[in-house]
């Protein structure tokens, strides 16, 4: 045995910094996709409507007027996009990228005769922030997770949040066995019919004030498995959401954002689309 | 070589056609179906049973089959008239759960299973089963008979404990109840397919490579070996050649996944024992190899680097120099784990005879994967059925007979020495700069692709249309064969407290099960 804990104190610390510094993080696993849409042409948005697997991009329209809808809430982060067209679609390497409003994630943009692409304004939904229940998490935050319906990439990635590289205790960050014990619902996957109930089931005994997090793009947005016939879709249809992490996975990074991001110890800050022109 | 397989099935009666070097095809009439692969399951091994219905078509049982020795599939097919087949069961054990799956999914019914309950949904409403619409034929069947009751153990003392769908850290979503005396596990019961996705009826219309999206997302801690065993199926249909550089980075690639997930189980089984600096070491290797993933592909589940007919990563000088430290580093550490739990006996005494897998079982159900070769099952399709470049790769199958937990742990560690040492052979000749792959022509065809999984052999068997579209594909990753003697293993005089041990020991996963 202490062979062991002389192996454990050799090893040194590993914990990252977060947010962490260039080249520590992830190893350049992009956490969301940009768009750079003042050099976006109509018949690249069309091009990259026909080519995107999942509803993240959706254009209507021709070469003179017509709509694009770009949503990091459906994005499954295949690359499709950023391979083909490369001047407009970026690879986004920061993990900041939860939002506490759905429609934060998408960008529309509309294009009529005579000019040039622009962003339209997107319909304010009602702010769900409950600011107060948050403040009441800010130095501690005990998580009950529901998977949902995954593949598994989500619970590897959020089994990785105990390593030492990340190392979530030590933000007053825990999992708890029992949602009596639970202040945020943390849930992965796709909603599928067979798990719905036992979903609802948990939400229902976990005590006020509670946070709900849907973590990973089938949560979010339903991602590869939106419509499928045995699912529910997107999490946000069965139970009221407060934080939205996108990612196919997100990496620990960018869920520590999100959970730092409920207790009110982050900032809200991405934006899917970017305004300046000095390029990917 | 693959005239022993050919020969078994000539004298079963079929006439195998073969499709390619290591692939044979037959047809046979209903009656005859159950019979033929009932004789030719004795010698060789089912691997897999699965039924196709479509809109307009009648239904169709497919049999995957193969022999030990030969690198040969056969792919014996027949064609249903009505809504209902003679089960294979009561010859063949490995066919029950394959045969509850049809019944449930096509609403085909195995006349003579001697238990067809459902194995994955749950409290579906009466109307067609999930995978048989548009089939008028199949139906005819209803959808579900009442269940079949589950087997009670009544006594003194006896009682059940419940245990998920919600477990109790990050983990997946399954169900178990213990009957227990107070300390010893009696009998576990399963309850599977809560994360039901429905994910080969979802690829069905899809043209092939957006169908790899969802092959890619099936399982994700498996997704590279799920997707390449999906990838080589559609190009094997459709005639795609992939080139031998490619072909290196794909081995090399699926073998990252196969250390990075070996070390996730081993993480997992140290803090199921309660070892928990070595649970923490385990996990700095994983994080770090998900991390050499992202720097290869942008991604550290690689998904997104796979093509049908090629693959988008390459390697530079630097890069390559880079990775292999990492993996020389990676090699020491693991060595020096590997000889530290050796030694810790705390460790062992948990593992030691916990849910034990006779050699006999494994046989009965084609066990794959490391919970097979911890129980003698000498399976392996990189050396049994070469693919990739495996067949340039130097590496040992280690294989264990003591099918408890301790011969599982010993399977793991093995396997990331050998896979490592393929990682170094072939990292010398990875391609510095990636091959653009255009998208090549799909044309119609029918073929098996398979890929050794972390978990074991996956199959996939994929039906493309003349439009590149897939038509059916059938998934049959490891845990799918895997989980069904995970019951009886448990039940060999562990303790409830072995649970945890028990099923890190397995680490099946369920998205791969339920799909």
């Amino acid at each position: 045995m202490t062979r062991w804990i002389a192996t454990g104190l050799r090893t040194g610390i590993k914990t990252t910094r977060f947010p962490a510094p260039a080249g520590l993080g992830d190893d350049g696993a992009p956490s969301a996709v940009a768009c750079h849409w003042r050099r976006l042409t109509p018949a690249t948005a069309l091009a990259a409507a026909a080519l995107c697997p999942t509803t993240a991009i959706t254009a209507t329209g021709s070469a003179t007027s017509g709509e694009l809808h770009f949503d990091l809430g459906a994005c499954v982060l295949c690359g499709r996009c950023v391979r083909e067209f490369p001047q407009v679609f970026a690879p986004v390497p920061d993990p900041r990228v939860a939002v506490r409003e759905r429609g934060r994630l998408a960008l529309h943009l509309r294009w009529d005769p005579g000019h040039p692409p622009a962003p339209a304004p997107l319909a304010q939904a009602a702010a769900v922030v409950r600011a107060r229940a948050a403040r009441l998490f800010r130095r501690s935050l005990h998580i009950r997770h529901v998977d949902a319906g995954s593949c598994n990439g989500c619970e590897s990635e959020l089994q990785m949040l105990s390593t030492p590289y990340v190392d979530l205790h030590r933000l007053g960050i825990f999992f708890t066995p029992t949602p009596r014990h639970a202040d945020v619902l943390l849930v992965t996957g796709v909603v599928t019919r067979n798990m719905e109930a036992a979903l609802r089931a948990t939400y229902a005994a976990m005590p006020s004030p509670k946070l709900v997090l849907a973590a990973g793009v089938c949560a979010v947005g339903g991602g590869s498995f939106a419509g499928g016939p045995m699912t529910q879709g997107p999490l946000d249809r069965c139970l009221p959401v407060d934080v939205y992490i996108p990612g196919c996975p997100p990496t620990p990074q960018a869920l520590l954002h999100g959970l730092l991001l409920a207790m009110e110890r982050a900032e809200d800050v991405p934006s899917p689309g970017t305004e300046g022109d000095d390029g990917p | 070589m693959s005239s022993s397989l050919r020969a078994l099935a000539e004298a079963a009666g079929l006439r195998p056609v073969p499709v390619a070097d290591d692939e044979l095809h037959a047809h046979c009439p209903e009656e005859e179906f159950t019979d033929r692969v009932a004789a030719l399951a004795g010698p060789g091994v089912l691997a897999d049973l699965f039924a196709t219905t479509a809109i307009h078509r009648q239904a169709r049982l497919t049999a995957v089959l193969q022999l030990p020795g030969d690198v040969s599939w056969l792919v014996v097919d027949t064609t249903l008239r009505g809504g209902a087949f003679q089960s294979l069961t009561p010859a063949v054990h490995a066919a029950s759960w394959y045969e509850r799956e049809i019944r449930e999914m096509h609403g085909l019914e195995p006349t003579g299973h001697p238990a067809p309950a459902p194995l994955r949904l749950h409290a579906w409403p009466a109307g067609p089963p999930p995978m048989g619409t548009g089939d008028p034929v199949a139906h005819v069947a209803p959808m579900l008979s009442p269940p079949v009751a589950r087997p009670t153990i009544e006594g003194q003392g006896i009682f059940q404990l419940p245990l998920g769908p919600v477990r109790s850290g990050p983990q997946e979503a399954a169900a178990f109840v213990f009957t227990s005396g107070g300390e010893d596990l009696v009998m576990v019961s399963l309850r599977l397919g809560y994360k039901f996705r429905a994910v080969e009826r979802m690829a069905e219309g899809l043209p092939a490579d957006r169908a790899l999206l969802l092959a890619e997302r099936l399982a994700g801690t498996s997704a590279f070996a799920n997707a390449l065993a999906f990838a080589r199926a559609v190009e094997r249909a459709a005639g795609v050649t992939v080139s031998p550089a490619a072909e290196r980075t794909r081995t090399c690639l699926a073998e990252l996944e196969r250390v990075r997930s070996h070390f996730a189980t081993l993480a997992r089984l140290a803090d199921a024992t309660g070892l928990l600096v070595a649970g923490a070491q385990y996990g700095l290797l994983v994080e770090e190899l998900l991390r050499a993933a992202a720097a290869l592909t942008g991604h550290r589940y690689l998904r997104g680097s796979l093509r049908i007919g090629g693959i988008d990563a390459s390697c530079d000088g630097p890069a390559r120099r880079r990775l292999q430290g990492l993996v020389a580093g990676w090699a020491r550490r693991a060595a020096g784990l590997r000889s530290l739990l050796g030694e810790t006996s705390i460790f062992q005494d948990r593992l030691e005879t916990t849910a034990v897998l006779e050699p006999s079982y494994a046989d009965l159900h084609n066990l794959v994967g490391p919970s097979g070769r911890a129980s003698g099952a000498d399976r392996d399709s990189r050396r049994d059925h070469p693919y990739a470049a495996y067949a340039a790769a130097r590496f040992a199958v280690p294989v264990h007979h003591g099918g408890d937990a301790a011969a599982r742990l010993q399977v793991h560690l093995e396997e990331i020495e050998a896979s490592l040492g393929i990682l170094t052979q072939l990292l010398d000749g990875w391609p510095e700069a990636g091959e653009p792959v255009a998208p090549p022509q799909l044309q119609e065809g029918v073929a098996l692709g398979w890929a050794e999984a972390p978990g074991g052999e996956a199959l996939a068997l994929v039906e493309l249309d003349a439009g590149g579209r897939v038509r059916r594909w059938r998934a049959r990753p490891p845990a799918a064969v895997n989980w069904h003697p995970f019951a009886h293993a448990c039940r060999s005089g562990n303790n409830l407290t072995d649970f945890p041990v028990i099923e890190a020991s397995f680490g099946l996963s369920h998205a791969e099960f339920d799909r």
